[in-house]
């Protein structure tokens, strides 16, 4: 939730979470009941996304004897309205979410509709989905959602023009991402740009180590909530790393002082005071945005994250934002339609071409020679095949862990990076917080 | 001392006055009932005392905001007990709220007795020192939040002037409390200049006089005249200071979030925390009353202090 | 001996003088740096090009309506405030029952009560009564925690007039409403104007009220409005201290105008 909160709008933090205390706080956008039998989708608001879909949904409606009425919310008290929702009348037939843990509590709970016979007899539609993403809403061997947005894997971003002028090549390894901090010391400039004001920029290193060091199933613990996950070796060992990094100067002094909300860390890869910065795939639009001349001058670089020599995790592996799923409410009127619907229209060429239109990178097979012909084919290209090869796309934990264990773990980050706990004192308060 | 001077503190003064209104007086039946009270009451009822309640039984249940609170009896305030925020959120509200008034009570004092000089120059530099004052909490504490940025912000433009490196102030753990101080006097001190400067305009000139034939310099004036003249106007300060200290979260909010870390999450914000970020509105239900206990303690300890429980007479109400 | 004082003084009133003035500056020359040369520029030399280009981002964003939210926030919460406690003050001073007395106490208590404390309740109340996302709904909590306050400062204010004006409009057979009007009303004007400066401090202050119990762009006050300017726009900082500017302007043209007023206000609120 603290991922999504820098890039929405930061009113929706608390305001519009208590919106979502009650059912009778909603009502802005709510539909008026389940009358006139329409297939209820809710979906979070967005200027870009809701109209592809409102598109697709219009269409729909042409050949449908059920129409698809399309309600949006805001981020924050979205995952609240839901939560209230499910299990009462007022559920919806489709609804967007997160995949991982936040679809689990629903699965459990016997209220999401699996799609397995339904892709049985589609099998294409199945197929068109990047495995590692599909696998994001596969729970205990089923499948509960399809994708319905772009990937946002987070990779790491250099400055060329300054790499060059080192004569250095980006860090293909942990060994060599130190040897350039050093390399970089040197010449005065400070080697990684990091907004440490909030604490997910630094979790983003956390989460890294921690897969190429121990594999997903040590994360698959963290949210399974099992006794003593947060005391496996891998996570002291990723909170040593990233201690490592600091102690090393590799975010230089000033960095927890520098705010991800005024993207400063952005500002500094660009004008070449940092060497590098570790981001989501959105850094690229920020990019594009505030120093367009650094991007169309082809300054900009990025590479996957650097591998742990010796971990047990694939250095191919990718941590962020896989995607965000829509998933069939189960015992509705219209789960045969609402499942129709999502059949039809998230794997077809319509929806796909669309999102690639807004800059989006849908996790789709088959889609680079679109992706190529896109505005922003380099990047979109890179994150395409990043993902493709990736055995395994790690939700980002303040997403996938519970509300609260998420926010202990930005706080105790945050210590971390100014040393006010160590690796093993951090361990300890996750340990005590989970 | 005219009539409506002394709002907050000089209950003392008024023991000898007989009290309003006899008892048995003719119009003692016609005075004024509790309907003159009824909309206050009504107001602070609905929105300060049913809350208070609603927030004391919900700190006894276990709610994530969904659905309906599941009973958990003592679980939280057993959590409570050993959550290590707590006495750290404590110390940093303590050590706020008493940095922030050694602070700003001298400055403010000192500012106003100064610019409730008669010379010219005085009422244009007055004017300079309220500006703060025109400006929203938020928009300083956003302001202040650009103006520090180590990067791009003044310190980076000072330190560069000065060829030193740019200092990381709101991001470490040992420095970000005494900007929030800085940040906040810089808000505050004006609105406390003001009443000092209205209450120091209100001293009599004879005072000063008397003093000065005896020979006191200005320091000695100073210490003998203004000082204990003020003592009223600066408990009244005081006491608002303190008030207004539980509230300084919202700058808190803004400026920093509470960190680095927890570096400056006071009391008010970690529950605010635990309760929006962590949907953990049990145990923010039981933060949130422990809040309010504090809370009630200082009423009770500035309405005492401030000689507010004498005014009506000499036993009253708390 | 006079001399000596002054020179620490005067050096101490220099320091403040930057204290005070250096962010001011910051504030005023950022918000006419054009935006894209403030990265570049630094924070503080004076800006070679002034633009007022900020200024019209800030308005298009509806920065004016914003202006009217809060502003209505603010009135309405004095005049509530003051509507609400001076009719209790007056019966706190003039009736001495054991339930007015009682109802007293319990204001007293709620002095130093912080109003977050409250937030949720006070949000499941809101939304119960259907003002969820209205100006209301900031107005009334806003004015119920600035009661204690008011009450204090009023009951005050009315102990200070003097009992035998009280008798001798009762004796001349004045009901309550005509004391209240002729006498209370007029006696207390400069705790009235204490209370309404305090009270309105909190109400455009206030973030936390707005932020929990609004949800709409329609109904969002000025702190919200910057916070989000902020949260959307965030390397927009030329564009953001435009906003702080057109923020301060009706602040800037109440203080010219009530100058006089608020001095002497504060003086009797918290005078000696």
């Amino acid at each position: 939730m603290t991922m999504r909160m820098t890039r929405r709008s930061v009113l929706g933090l608390a305001g519009a979470a208590a919106a979502g205390l009650t059912v009778a706080g909603c009502g802005t956008s709510g539909p008026a009941g389940r009358g006139g039998g329409a297939i209820q989708l809710w979906v979070l608001q967005s200027d870009t996304e809701n109209p592809v879909l409102k598109k697709r949904i219009d269409a729909f409606d042409k050949h449908s004897s059920v129409k698809v009425a399309m309600t949006t919310y805001v981020n924050d008290p979205y995952k609240q309205k839901l939560q209230v929702a499910m299990g009462s009348p007022n559920a919806p037939d489709i609804f967007f979410n997160w995949g991982g843990g936040n679809l689990a509590q629903f699965v459990d709970a016997g209220q999401v509709q699996p799609l397995d016979a339904a892709l049985a007899d589609h099998p294409a539609v199945a197929k068109a989905f990047l495995p590692s993403v599909l696998a994001g809403a596969t729970l205990g061997g089923k499948r509960y959602g399809l994708p319905m947005s772009g990937m946002q894997p987070e990779v790491l971003f250099y400055n060329k023009t300054v790499f060059d002028a080192a004569g250095a090549k980006p860090p293909a390894s942990y060994s060599d991402l130190l040897k350039l901090v050093d390399t970089f010391k040197r010449k005065g400039i400070t080697p990684i740009a990091l907004a440490g004001a909030q604490g997910w920029t630094e979790l983003i290193y956390l989460m890294y180590f921690t897969d190429r060091i121990g594999g997903p199933d040590v994360v698959d613990a963290l949210v399974a909530k099992k006794p003593g996950a947060w005391r496996h070796p891998a996570i002291r060992a990723a909170a040593e790393h990233c201690v490592e990094l600091v102690e090393r100067g590799a975010f230089g002094t000033n960095y927890p002082s520098v705010s991800s909300d005024n993207q400063a860390a952005s500002k500094l890869l660009a004008t070449g005071k940092c060497a590098m910065h570790v981001m989501g795939s959105w850094e690229y639009q920020t990019q594009v945005a505030s120093s367009p001349k650094f991007v169309s001058g082809h300054q900009l670089g990025w590479v996957p994250f650097p591998s742990v020599p010796g971990g047990k995790g694939d250095a191919k592996n990718v941590v962020g934002v896989p995607t965000n799923y829509f998933s069939v409410v189960k015992g509705g009127k219209h789960v045969e339609q609402a499942t129709r619907f999502l059949l039809d229209t998230l794997a077809g060429d319509p929806y796909v071409d669309a999102m690639i239109g807004i800059g989006e990178i849908p996790p789709v097979n088959g889609i680079k020679p679109k992706l190529a012909a896109s505005k922003a084919a380099d990047f979109a290209t890179f994150c395409y095949d990043l993902v493709s090869a990736a055995p395994h796309f790690q939700l980002a934990w303040d997403q996938a862990l519970s509300p609260s264990v998420g926010t202990a773990v930005n706080t105790n980050v945050q210590k971390l990076f100014v040393k006010q706990l160590d690796p093993a004192g951090f361990v300890k308060a996750m340990d005590a917080a989970a | 001392m005219s009539t409506g001077s002394a709002i907050l503190s000089r209950g003392s003064r008024r023991r000898d006055r007989s009290p309003a209104g006899g008892v048995g007086s003719a119009a003692y039946r016609q005075r004024p009932g509790l309907g003159w009270l009824a909309p206050a009451a009504v107001l602070f009822a609905v929105f300060a005392l049913l809350p208070i309640v609603v927030v004391a039984y919900l700190s006894l249940t276990e709610w994530n905001g969904l659905g309906a609170p599941h009973w958990a009896g003592l679980a939280n305030w057993r959590t409570l007990l050993h959550d290590s925020e707590i006495p750290h959120g404590i110390r940093i509200t303590v050590l706020l709220t008493v940095v922030s008034w050694l602070v700003q009570t001298p400055l403010a004092l000192l500012l106003g007795v100064w610019s409730a000089g008669p010379q010219r120059h005085r009422a244009v530099l007055s004017a300079v020192f309220f500006l703060p004052l025109l400006l929203s909490l938020a928009a300083i504490a956003l302001s202040w939040q650009a103006l520090l940025d180590p990067n791009f912000g003044v310190p980076a433009a000072l330190a560069s002037a000065l060829h030193v490196p740019a200092p990381n102030l709101l991001g470490d753990p040992h420095r970000a409390l005494y900007v929030v101080v800085a940040v906040l006097a810089w808000q505050w001190v004006p609105f406390h200049t003001l009443i000092y400067q209205g209450a120091a305009r209100q001293i009599p000139t004879q005072l000063y006089e008397a003093a000065a034939l005896d020979g006191a310099t200005r320091a000695r004036q100073f210490v003998s005249v203004t000082l204990p003249q003020l003592r009223h106007t600066i408990v009244a300060s005081s006491v608002l200071m303190i008030i207004g200290s539980l509230t300084y979260f919202e700058t808190i909010l803004l400026l920093t979030g509470g960190g680095p870390g927890d570096a400056t999450e006071v009391l008010p914000l970690h529950m605010y925390r635990t309760g929006f970020v962590g949907f953990d509105m049990g145990y923010a239900s039981a933060l949130a009353l422990l809040l309010v206990v504090v809370g009630a303690g200082l009423s009770v300890l500035i309405v005492r202090a401030s000689g507010f429980a004498r005014m009506d007479s000499d036993r009253e109400g708390l | 001996m006079r001399g000596r004082a002054r020179v620490p003084a005067a050096v101490a009133l220099v320091l403040w003088l930057l204290v005070v003035a250096i962010p001011v500056y910051f504030i005023v020359v950022t918000s006419l740096r054009p935006a894209d040369a403030y990265l570049s520029h630094g924070a503080l030399p004076v800006p070679t090009d002034l633009s007022l280009d900020n200024y019209g981002r800030a308005l298009r964003l509806g920065f004016s309506g914003f202006l009217r939210n809060s502003a209505i926030v603010t009135v309405a919460t004095i005049a509530l405030t003051l509507g609400a406690a001076l009719p209790a003050a007056y019966a706190i001073v003039r009736n001495r029952s054991r339930l007015v007395r009682a109802g007293l106490s319990v204001f007293l208590f709620g002095l130093a009560i912080p109003a977050q404390a409250v937030i949720v309740p006070v949000y499941l109340i809101i939304t119960r009564l259907k003002l969820y996302d209205s100006l209301t709904a900031i107005v009334l909590p806003t004015a119920a925690f600035s009661l204690p306050l008011a009450i204090v400062v009023l009951t005050s204010s009315l102990r200070d007039i003097p009992d035998e004006l009280y008798q001798s409009m009762e004796l001349d057979g004045a009901g309550n409403g005509r004391v209240f009007l002729r006498l209370v009303l007029p006696l207390s004007r400069p705790g009235l104007i204490t209370v309404g400066i305090v009270s309105g401090l909190n109400a455009w202050n206030g973030i936390l009220f707005p932020l929990v119990l609004t949800q709409s762009s329609r109904w969002r006050v000025l702190p919200l409005g910057l916070w989000n300017f902020q949260g959307q726009h965030g390397t927009d900082v030329p564009g953001l201290m435009a906003a702080v500017v057109l923020s301060a302007l009706p602040m800037l043209a109440l203080y010219l105008f009530g100058r006089r007023h608020l001095l002497r206000g504060l003086a009797a609120g918290f005078g000696r």
